[in-house]
């Protein structure tokens, strides 16, 4: 890298006249601050002002349509007490967990593959980033009939190497490994990209001189590119958390049953009922909005909980 | 065109105010109907029928200028998010069936149709249909459009294959209650191997408290979701599982098209609309299927109103385009195009009602609607029927899918329901 050469210190000049009043301070800026307006204006009107409008609706009761009547806390109170909300929350959590550790560890092979020398480099790039790119609605459909019981893929392979059919849709820990295989399938490509990214900012000098020393390549992976990448593998934990605090969509299709059943309530007890299915369920199937808010809310709470944990293990890296 | 720094500015200055402008504009706009010549009519797609909805554009064409808007998505959470802005509301809207209950409490933000004059029609439309578009306090929000009489749905072939009545009228008078039907779904299943009768409990569940007069939530904010009605639903649909009569199939997946293909899930209670879903999941089962009367008596699943916001600055205008677009000619028309079933009896007799159907082996369907649609008993529906009813729905799911303990799903059902009841305000 280039060395940037050392700013030159400004001759100090004493002024002996005072100094003409700088114009009108910040409002001398004003096109300035016009300039870059249109987004905090919009964000003001589609964000800021809703979120504080849904903290407000969440100490009332209301059913969307009619007048607004003051509940206090109890809604929040009820959120506390509430075993279907904390169920949804574990529910989350047990199906991120399922999906992610599988996921980055797929994720970091695909990149290290794509990163050695491979013929047609981009096209495979293409290939794992497409998944991502493809409706989740689509993608729940197809995995619904790839999960279904009786005609399935997944079964018809299960029985092909002389295992029992499972019914993947129908038991609660099928349902949270189905919802989590759709998880995975749709973001390991994703994160392979941005490993990859990582990956190539490694400078191929520390390589070389590993190989000098005699290292394989296994050494090289856990000693070099592990270490090194362990900014990248933050990020890409952090993302996940996001994503996978927020599922709904995966869940909602692929446990959709009939027109008359509720499309929230997650199949059989509950199992694939993610922290947004049940705030969506909620607020629009019962109408309920008052309670919805605060469910909102709670689930905020927690995004914000695994946001601190995910900083604490930054912090604690960076100290040792 | 290389864009210069003052010309950036002046981009970033023009977003500015358009931004201001559009918060301003929406701000402070009107009302849509307001200039009194527009008026917006607002459906979900398959709501209305579309030559019925054109034809009255036309008709009334002279008069006002009437917009109709398919909304796709969420409907009811548009219109009353619509509603709450207060700008832009519809001065026309429709009204879900499912979602009536949560909009008769707030009945004061819809005209009261009877000041316009709907008693005169009222003998022209189902008697239960048109009382369930009436508030508590008497005001008439929704004008019937469409209803859902459950029938019993079943492919001949594989009746005739088990030994059982086959031909409709047979089937109606053999299985009219459901422990015929239930015997008749034991010999299925030990003449056609895999057969089962029913693709799960809820099945059995929700249309049996469907041909009860009352649900879950009584008038007065009662919980009666522990009364008798649900009590019978229930034991009915756990007695249906004992006896090995649901499969372990989830409705509407591939695995439910394929077993109903081959004659694995031979039987279907659904409304009339479901003969829609049949022909458009099914196309395979064409001319297989048959339509007879419920076990048990009639039952109602689905159908919607159409209501005029307090919004619409032309009432008197707005129902008379109403009462033409859900007037017996132009139900039956609806039914044609879109599958709803009319609310209108006069349209049962029409022509045009009484084809032939291919799907249901030139069966005439009407035969058995009509008068299904005739005897559907009135049941009041509290807008706390969704939260209450929901826990013993998912419970009886889990005692026909996951085998649960019937005894633990119902008292967990009712302590959960206990629970819901004492945050919603519910007396139980």
């Amino acid at each position: 890298m280039a060395t940037v050469p050392a700013l030159e210190k400004p001759p100090v000049v004493v002024v002996e006249a005072p100094v003409e009043a700088p114009k009108k301070g910040i409002l001398s800026y004003w096109r300035l601050y016009a300039a870059i307006s249109p987004f905090y204006l919009l964000f003001l009107a589609f964000g800021l002002i809703p979120v504080g409008f849904s903290l407000y609706v969440s100490f009332h009761r209301w059913d969307g349509l009619g007048s607004m009547e003051w509940a206090g806390l109890s809604q929040y109170q009820y959120l506390l007490s509430d075993s279907d909300f904390w169920g949804s929350v574990g529910n989350t959590i047990v199906i991120w967990a399922l999906a992610t550790f599988p996921m980055i560890f797929l994720a970091l092979v695909t990149a290290v593959m794509l990163n050695s020398a491979v013929r047609f480099k981009n096209l495979y790039r293409f290939a794992y980033f497409l998944p991502n790119v493809t409706s989740v609605v689509a993608v729940a459909i197809i995995f619904g009939s790839v999960f279904s019981t009786n005609f399935g893929l997944v079964n018809a392979l299960l029985q092909a190497v002389g295992l029992d059919q499972v019914a993947w849709l129908n038991t609660p820990w099928g349902i949270k490994v189905s919802i989590a295989t759709l998880m995975t399938w749709q973001w390991t490509g994703y994160n392979a990209i941005i490993f990859l990214a990582g990956l190539q900012t490694i400078p191929s000098d520390l390589y070389e001189a590993a190989r000098m020393d005699g290292a394989g390549p296994v050494q090289t992976f856990f000693r070099i590119t592990l270490p090194l990448m362990r900014p990248v593998l933050l990020f890409v934990l952090v993302v996940s958390t996001v994503t996978g605090l927020q599922s709904f969509s995966e869940p909602q299709i692929l446990l959709q049953t009939t027109a008359n059943e509720s499309t929230f309530s997650g199949g059989p007890d509950h199992a694939g009922r993610t922290m947004v299915l049940y705030f969506f369920q909620q607020t629009f199937d019962n109408n309920d909005f008052g309670y919805g808010a605060a469910v909102a809310w709670g689930i905020f709470l927690v995004v914000v909980l695994f946001s601190i944990i995910n900083w604490r293990l930054v912090q604690r890296r960076r100290e040792e | 065109m290389r864009l210069s720094r003052r010309g950036l500015l002046h981009a970033g200055l023009a977003g500015t105010a358009a931004t201001a402008l559009g918060g301003l504009t929406s701000g402070c706009a009107v009302p849509y109907g307001s200039s009194g010549r527009n008026m917006v009519l607002w459906y979900w797609s398959g709501g209305l029928s579309d030559t019925v909805v054109k034809k009255a554009t036309a008709r009334y064409g002279s008069a006002v200028d009437l917009k109709p808007i398919q909304i796709g998505g969420y409907y009811r959470s548009k219109l009353i998010t619509t509603m709450t802005g207060r700008s832009h509301v519809p001065d026309i809207a429709g009204l879900k069936g499912e979602d009536m209950a949560s909009y008769l409490p707030n009945a004061g933000q819809f005209v009261d149709l009877r000041t316009l004059g709907a008693e005169k029609l009222k003998g022209q439309y189902l008697d239960w249909k048109w009382q369930q578009g009436i508030a508590e306090d008497g005001s008439m929000v929704g004008f019937p459009i469409d209803c859902g009489p459950v029938v019993h749905y079943y492919q001949a072939a594989v009746y005739e294959k088990a030994g059982l009545a086959y031909e409709p009228d047979d089937v109606s008078r053999e299985m009219d209650t459901w422990e015929k039907f239930f015997a008749a779904g034991e010999q299925l299943k030990k003449r056609v191997p895999g057969a089962f009768l029913l693709v799960d409990a809820s099945a059995v569940f929700e249309n049996s408290v469907g041909q009860s007069t009352k649900r879950y939530v009584d008038k007065d904010r009662n919980f009666i979701g522990d009364e008798e009605h649900i009590r019978t639903a229930w034991d009915r649909a756990v007695e249906a599982k004992r006896r090995g009569l649901v499969s372990s199939i989830v409705n509407g997946t591939p695995d439910f098209n394929a077993a109903t293909e081959k004659g694995l899930l031979p039987t279907q209670l659904g409304a009339s609309w479901a003969a829609g879903d049949l022909k458009l999941g099914l196309p395979k089962t064409k001319g297989q299927w048959r339509v007879a009367a419920m076990p048990g008596g009639a039952a109602n699943n689905g159908g919607s109103f159409l209501s005029i916001t307090k919004a619409c600055r032309e009432p008197e205008q707005a129902f008379e385009i109403i009462g033409w677009i859900l007037n017996a000619d132009n139900q039956a028309q609806g039914f044609v195009d879109a599958g709803l079933f009319p609310s209108t009896p006069a349209s049962y007799e029409m022509k045009k009602l009484r084809e032939p159907d291919p799907f249901f082996g030139d069966q005439i369907t009407m035969d058995v609607f009509g008068p299904a649609a005739e005897k559907i008993p009135v049941s009041f529906n509290s807008p706390f029927d969704v939260a209450l009813g929901q826990p013993i729905k998912d419970e009886i799911k889990n005692v026909g899918v996951l085998g649960k303990d019937p005894r633990k799903a119902w008292s967990d059902a009712m302590s959960k329901c206990r629970r819901i009841a004492k945050h919603l305000g519910v007396t139980y």
